[in-house]
């Protein structure tokens, strides 16, 4: 067994760009991976870009989403009313704690605003070991997605995934579009600009911040929604997922929607073809990622330049 | 064989009971004095991804002491159960272990750690010379290796290299009939999962020399994602699979590998399906997966089993795990030693330990012994089978040999350089 | 950082007047610590005390030595538990493979610590803000990967196992509890001590210039850069000796000791116990400490008890102890601000 530095496995890399199903099979992995970090890191980004939150308790609304959709899919049996609760729920969970909690200390000191973060971590996951149990749940895939896979030039493609990679892709373009051309997009925009000029011509500044509080956490909370049919559910389950959404925001660079897209599935690529090129270090690997592009561009690929 | 105590060192340890209570109460680190119960100090892991090691843990231990305190307790001292969340780090899993034997007066240790914690809370073990038994941790070389020995510390739990002479066996009589010569692995990236795998492949090959290994996957620890592990072994196009995956990774990666397919393409050989926590929480169970035992109660097949497996469940509305089984022999051998020895004295329960065997529904022939010469237990009900998607969920185990088993350990031992 | 900056900024007193006399004062207050502390074996049995109180060495040279970076410098480091761990492998490691005595690998440590410091902070400290914040947590991610990668050397996830071999010398037998509780009382007392002078020294005034307005700092000639590595890298030591401590403590180092966790927690700890005042992150230390030992024993929902309890100080007092005790100290001696 390969025991360290970099153990590099060049004939599986090179072999599996050689021939197009596994070049396929992973680049679809690498936007599966992606798209769900996606919907995480979006939030956080856009929490960033218009609150300038770092907000570190973002895991545990993919955790809540996950939980939600479950119990709501135990009791109606109905997938789309799953996804529907783990998105609305964390929405609603979102707005209470951006209201009641974040909304405190947002003059502070951004370690303050960390430290109310890092406080609802841990709140957050013995909340849900109260409620739902410290052992691990599974959701179950509903009957209509189980289904042979597809397969596409060779390579292997699940039908259930297609769906996640098109919902994922639905809300970046809604998101993007959103930002860009509506009312409410472009006063979120000024808000993030300059919010005394726009609390100045008398928009409520709490509403807009609490309203992309809420926003950031329903996304995160699909993802946890979308996830929950193939992923186990823990307390706790939040914490890895937040820790490589960070990675892709700060690779995206913080406040950019574009950038989070882009993160998301550098990072997605990299864990694809990483775990057959080093699949001892593929961890390591986007850490070092983070370096090098910190290092050189220290406000990330998308983001903007700082002084 | 409850020794009546008299009368004035009864009153001499209320007394001293009382003003040590007073002291605890003013100041929380001054050690209390020995009282008429005895105080069995337990370090788990109660919060985190984990918690279910040390409640199922617990409930194990739980189970065992009501029965042991209604028979008259440890040499005629009631046993109290001190239990401490570790948070599973060991750095924290060492302070609340030394915390249970100086401040709270534990005289035993049940280190209900897994993985590096109970490598921290051993070196407590052998700081504080306290006896200690490690409940959880199956890694082989906590007690395979010299280097780690000491007479004060015990394990009750399963080994994995144990695990992987029966499975290696088993899988190699399947291979063998079915032609299966191309195999993957996938693992987590942790010292459990890289030990055991290895071990696996090596007796694997061992009875089917003509096997190959032609992909290997080492997902992280608790990695929620298994997409390019999945897709990895897809592209091998591997007959068999071997994966020591447990808990809540091995349920993720079922879930996600059925989405590919994958159970249809190859054997799977997983050896901690079989245990109840991740059967039971598994919605598209695939039919077929082979499995070592974790805990079972239809194996080994003895009313003695069945009937625990029921009481645990009657009182904790869950079924037991491995962790539970593991735990609850601890306490039957502390009782059976605290009996043989006529002592609640750790030294002394130490020294009947070494070579116990007792009778036990967890046994693969109705009996588990503490071996004497590395102080780990052997003679537990090891087996494989395939697992049904509904109880009894492995409808047919095929018993491991213990002779075998002690035959490859020795070897194996040797081969490491620990004998 | 601004609300805290403008506070700490009021809050420094002239530079060099006293500085002398004041540094024989922070002398006669360390020795005289370090005798309370020695005699107290003496006056308990109790083991669980001295316990604690080498942990709290462990744990207060780690969130002081972080303080020199947040509090004094306004470097934010994500990443400082780093140090920490690379202390408890170095010694451990050192220890376990050559059998050189306990001071030579002291200092073997605390070489390599520098070393990897310079390099790290060399890359680290040109960023600013919350991107400081954030390569020195990758960086951490990074290592802690490491650590767990390289099985050989580090026994990966298992941590270094067997217990380190601490040979007695000069008469001190740190296998030894009241040695090895005396050694940490020291080493504690000896590092708040130089921490204290480099706070007190002109350097630690350029700090805070720096702190408070760089581009100033650059105009009147200082080296923004080199002052930044230099404190990057003496706090890194501190971290590292705490780490050492901690090693000796649990007699192994684990993967969870460079884990960004550890970072947090130092974090955590200063906003505690505060950081404008030199001994914050002490009193936080003591605190948090109390705090996790009392509250794991009464209940496993220890997440919940400790949330409330930081939210009681970010949203209740919005400032660490420390803080809040110093301004109403001067709130009651000036009699009410404004």
């Amino acid at each position: 067994m390969p025991q360290w530095m970099l153990p590099l496995d060049l004939d599986a890399l090179t072999g599996c760009l050689a021939s197009s199903a596994c070049l396929v099979t992973q680049t679809t992995s690498g936007f599966i991976i992606g798209m769900l970090l996606f919907l995480v890191a979006v939030g956080l980004t856009l929490i960033f870009g218009v609150l300038k939150v770092v907000n570190f308790s973002h895991g545990a609304f993919y955790m809540f989403g996950a939980y939600f959709a479950m119990t709501a899919y135990q009791f109606s049996g109905s997938f789309a009313l799953a996804m529907l609760c783990g998105a609305a729920g964390t929405a609603i969970l979102g707005l209470i704690f951006e209201r009641v909690f974040m909304s405190r200390v947002y003059g502070a000191d951004v370690l303050m605003q960390l430290l109310v973060c890092y406080a609802f971590v841990l709140i957050f996951d013995d909340v849900v070991r109260m409620i739902w149990g410290p052992e691990f749940k599974s959701m179950g895939m509903p009957a209509a997605f189980q289904v042979a896979p597809l397969f596409i030039a060779g390579g292997v493609v699940p039908p259930y995934y297609l769906l996640l990679i098109g919902v994922a892709l639905a809300a970046a373009v809604i998101l993007g579009l959103g930002l860009a051309r509506t009312r409410i997009g472009k006063v979120i925009r000024a808000a993030a600009h300059n919010p005394g000029m726009v609390s100045a011509l008398g928009i409520n500044t709490g509403l807009i911040y609490g309203g992309v509080f809420a926003l950031g956490g329903m996304l995160a909370g699909l993802a946890g929604a979308l996830a929950a049919p193939v992923r186990s559910l823990t307390p706790g389950m939040g914490f890895s997922v937040l820790i490589e959404s960070f990675i892709v925001t700060v690779i995206g660079g913080m406040g950019s929607i574009l950038g989070a897209l882009i993160g998301a599935l550098l990072i997605g690529m990299i864990r694809s073809f990483g775990s057959l090129g080093f699949p001892l270090f593929t961890e390591g690997l986007m850490y070092l990622f983070m370096v090098i592009v910190l290092v050189s561009r220290p406000s990330g690929l998308f983001g903007k330049e700082v002084a | 064989m409850t020794r009546t105590r008299k009368p004035g060192v009864s009153r001499r340890a209320t007394l001293a009971m009382m003003g040590a209570g007073a002291v605890t109460f003013a100041a929380p680190w001054v050690a209390r004095a020995q009282a008429k119960t005895i105080k069995v100090g337990m370090p788990t892991i109660l919060s985190g991804r984990v918690a279910q090691l040390g409640t199922s843990s617990r409930n194990g231990v739980m189970l065992e002491i009501e029965k042991v305190n209604a028979a008259g307790g440890l040499a005629g001292r009631q046993i109290e159960m001190v239990i401490r969340d570790s948070k599973g780090q060991p750095q924290e899993a060492a302070r609340v272990a030394r915390e249970l034997v100086n401040t709270d007066g534990c005289e035993i240790l049940i280190d209900a750690e897994a993985s590096s914690g109970a490598f921290a809370v051993h070196e407590v073990a052998r700081d504080l010379g306290v006896l200690c038994l490690h409940t959880n941790s199956e890694t082989s070389a906590l007690t395979a290796d010299p280097k780690q020995h000491i007479p004060n510390a015990f394990r009750t739990a399963r080994q994995g290299v144990h695990d992987s002479i029966v499975g290696g066996s088993y899988a190699a009589a399947i291979a063998k009939a079915k032609g299966l010569k191309k195999w993957a692995t996938c693992s987590p990236d942790y010292a459990y999962g890289r030990d055991t795998t290895g071990e696996y492949v090596t007796y694997l090959k061992r009875f089917a020399p003509d096997i190959e290994i032609i992909s290997e996957s080492w997902p992280k620890l608790f990695q929620p994602d298994y997409t390019e592990v999945v897709t990895k072994i897809l592209q091998a196009k591997p007959q068999a699979l071997y994966s020591c995956l447990w808990g809540g990774d091995l349920t993720s990666y079922i879930d996600q590998a059925n989405i590919y397919a994958l159970f249809s393409q190859m054997e799977v050989f997983a050896v901690n399906m079989a245990d109840y926590t991740a059967l039971t929480v598994v919605k598209n169970l695939p039919k077929g997966i082979h499995s070592g035992n974790r805990y079972i109660k239809t194996y080994p097949a003895t009313p003695e089993n069945a009937a625990w497996g029921d009481a645990y469940k009657a009182k904790y509305n869950e079924y037991p795990t491995n962790w539970s089984w593991e735990n609850a022999t601890a306490i039957m051998l502390l009782a059976e030693a605290s009996k043989k020895a006529n002592s609640a004295d750790g030294k002394k329960i130490a020294e009947a330990l070494r070579g116990l065997k007792i009778k036990s529904p967890f046994g693969a022939d109705g009996t588990v012994t503490m071996r004497a010469e590395d102080q780990t237990l052997v003679g537990y009900a090891i087996g494989w089978g395939t697992t049904i998607p509904q109880e009894p969920y492995v409808p047919q185990v095929q018993a491991g040999d213990w002779k075998t088993i002690f035959e490859l350990e020795a070897e194996w031992k040797k081969s490491k350089g620990y004998t | 950082m601004t609300e805290l900056q403008a506070e700490q900024a009021a809050a420094v007193p002239q530079p060099e007047a006293g500085l002398q006399r004041s540094r024989y004062f922070d002398v006669l207050i360390a020795l005289a610590a370090f005798a309370v502390l020695a005699i107290l074996p003496m006056l308990t049995g109790s083991k669980a005390l001295l316990d604690f109180v080498i942990r709290c060495s462990a744990f207060g040279l780690f969130a002081t030595s972080l303080n020199l970076l947040v509090g004094y410098t306004g470097l934010v480091s994500f990443g400082h538990g780093m140090f920490f761990g690379l202390g408890a492998y170095g010694f451990g490691l050192i220890m376990q493979r050559t059998g050189v005595p306990v001071p030579v690998a002291f200092v073997a440590t605390l070489v390599i610590t520098t070393i990897i410091a310079a390099v790290i902070g060399a890359i680290c400290v040109r960023l600013k803000e919350i991107y400081f914040a954030f390569v020195t947590l990758a960086f951490q991610m990074l290592i802690h990967s490491t650590i767990l990668s390289w099985v050989s050397l580090t026994g990966g996830d298992q941590g270094l196992r067997g217990g380190i071999p601490r040979p007695a010398f000069f008469g001190i037998d740190l296998s030894n509890h009241v040695h090895l509780y005396i050694a940490s009382c020291a080493l504690l007392v000896i590092g708040l001590l130089l921490m204290r002078q480099i706070a007190q020294s002109p350097f630690g005034y350029t700090l805070r210039m720096i702190r408070d307005n760089a581009n100033r700092a650059s105009f009147v000639g200082i080296d923004v850069w080199r002052a930044k590595l230099t404190i990057f890298v003496l706090a890194a030591l501190f971290a590292s000796t705490g780490g050492i401590i901690m090693a000796l403590f649990v007699s192994g180092a684990y993967p969870e000791f460079a884990y960004w966790t550890i970072s947090g927690e130092g974090i955590f700890i200063n906003m505690l116990g505060g950081v404008t005042t030199f001994l914050g992150p002490m009193v936080g230390t003591v605190l948090l400490l109390i705090l996790n030992d009392t509250v794991t024993r009464l209940t496993e929902y220890y997440g919940i008890v400790l949330g409330i309890v930081i939210l009681f100080f970010a949203i209740g007092l919005r400032k660490g102890l420390m803080d809040f005790v110093v301004e109403w100290y001067t709130q009651r001696r000036n009699g009410p601000v404004e």
